[in-house]
């Protein structure tokens, strides 16, 4: 029902926290503009042609409460046994139409996890200086003492810091959520509250509740895959533009880092639409490897969506950088 | 003298000057024309039945479809005729596409606010070339009623947009 337009009110120093913008989130007109329409008409008595206007109709914007909240940190945040002040990185963003001001809690306490989090004291602090880890220069956060003050389409970074009980191994997980709410309102979409919007206006909650929720995860051991990919692109000319026919070469290079290992890691890669496959050029390390399932590491699956598998099999930062080739024509 | 025949003229041109002014108060009086902004709420009887009521539109948060409806009653005793009721988009608002409607008049939209055309027939310039106007685009609109609005009668035209 609410339709997302790119417009964002200017961002003023005074009212702004951080000075981040994303007008992707934007909502509409300002919360309190008043629009005015008045409509004419012209009409003939015999030879005399008159004009008049009807009243002018005035429409105020109300206020969209609605925030959202992204974590910018990857998924899982490596750390050890008894590691102090472990961060998570999220940003709050206002996706309503007025400024508003947003609560911040985490929480530690998560069922589903194998240990809870501990927060260190302070647990939330806004990355001041915009570096995107704790460092001396970030202002603790204290709920109802420095909540953020926000502008449409402005977003703050926070850190969560928490720390990591000792009587955890390798592997264990422990997750954490990271909550921002208005504190105007919040609740169900639609709920109205009469004249608690910028300047007067209603405020109304947007269909985020006005309450964003962000989750981050501890993971004890350390051990991190990162796959990076890159292509070139060779057409039947020997040029290198994107024609149909044109081969496309890609090479992902595959490293373990940190403490531990990966166990039964497998590479699996979909080929994209609108290209094929070129069968044969599966290779591992510039060993070919056969497109067949089961006689060797590498295989080429083609249903119910076409991909290439390569089994890595135990990998650990000693296993060093695997690399895995293999090509597509263009359709 | 002289001075006496001004003032005897000045009376007579007060008189005339009254007599015109009454006669093109009468017409200039003849529509009275009001204009609302409503917005469509669901309701339910003690039956359950659901209904759909327009309410005024008073706070709107963006998103929302506003009916703005501008009524023409002819409160003179003379028919008027060649009725034309224009009416600006309103700021910060897109036109709803085939939302206008005034029954017995021809709709016809204008990017400019001078050169008018039905629906479908405004070009743009962009890139260099002309292509079609898009509702959203459309900043007037225009009911031209075909018929004389008789006394007592009134004419209706109608639109939607949704706030941005």
């Amino acid at each position: 029902m609410f339709s997302l337009r790119a417009l964002g009110a200017a961002c003023t120093v005074t009212l702004c926290f951080g000075l981040g913008s994303n007008k992707a989130f934007a909502v509409g007109v300002p919360a309190g503009t008043d629009i005015t329409n008045t409509a004419q008409v012209t009409y003939a008595i015999g030879a005399t042609s008159v004009t008049t206007s009807s009243n002018a109709v005035v429409v105020t914007v109300a206020e969209i409460l609605d925030v959202v909240v992204t974590r910018q940190s990857t998924a899982n945040t490596s750390v050890s046994a008894n590691a102090t002040q472990q961060e998570i990185l999220f940003s709050v963003t206002n996706s309503g139409n007025g400024p508003e001001t947003f609560r911040l809690v985490m929480n530690s306490v998560i069922g589903s996890d194998d240990f809870d989090p501990l927060p260190s004291s302070p647990s939330i602090y806004f990355d001041t200086d915009g570096s995107g880890d704790l460092s001396s220069g970030d202002v603790a956060y204290s709920e109802g003492t420095n909540d953020p003050v926000l502008n449409p389409d402005s977003f703050v970074a926070v850190l969560v810091v928490n720390n990591i009980p000792g009587t955890v191994v390798d592997g264990n997980i422990g997750i954490i959520q990271f909550a921002a709410d208005a504190r105007t309102g919040s609740g169900a979409p639609g709920t109205v509250y009469a004249t608690q919007g910028a300047g007067g206006t209603d405020a109304v909650v947007g269909m985020s509740g006005a309450a964003g929720l962000g989750t981050g995860q501890y993971v004890v051991g350390g051990i991190t895959v990162t796959a990076v990919k890159s292509q070139v692109v060779v057409d039947q000319f020997g040029g290198t533009r994107p024609l149909p026919l044109a081969r496309i070469n890609y090479t992902v290079t595959v490293q373990a880092t940190g403490s531990g290992s990966a166990a039964n890691t497998s590479f699996i890669d979909n080929i994209p639409a609108n290209t094929t496959y070129v069968p044969g050029t599966l290779r591992l390390n510039s060993a070919l490897l056969s497109d067949a399932a089961a006689d060797d590491a590498g295989e080429f699956i083609s249903t119910p969506a076409a991909r290439v598998r390569v089994a890595l099999g135990t990998l650990t930062q000693a296993s060093g950088t695997q690399t895995i080739q293999f090509a597509v024509t263009i359709n | 003298m002289i001075k006496g025949n001004r003032k005897v003229l000045g009376i007579f041109a007060l008189m005339a000057c009254a007599l015109g002014s009454q006669a093109f108060a009468q017409t200039q009086g003849c529509i009275v024309l009001k204009s609302t902004a409503e917005i469509e709420k669901e309701v339910v009887n003690d039956k359950g039945e659901k209904s759909r009521v327009l309410v005024p539109a008073g706070k709107v948060v963006p998103g929302t479809e506003v009916v703005w409806t501008v009524t023409a009653n002819n409160v003179c005793k003379q028919p008027s005729d060649k009725v034309t009721i224009n009416n600006p988009v309103p700021e910060h608002m897109t036109l709803v596409p085939n939302s206008a409607f005034g029954a017995g008049s021809d709709i016809s939209y204008s990017l400019d606010g001078q050169k008018f055309a039905p629906a479908g027939q405004l070009t743009v310039r962009e890139n260099g070339a002309d292509r079609p106007a898009r509702a959203d685009e459309y900043k007037h609109i225009r009911w031209e009623f075909k018929n004389s609005l008789q006394p007592g009668a009134t004419a209706v035209a109608r639109f939607r947009a949704v706030l941005n």
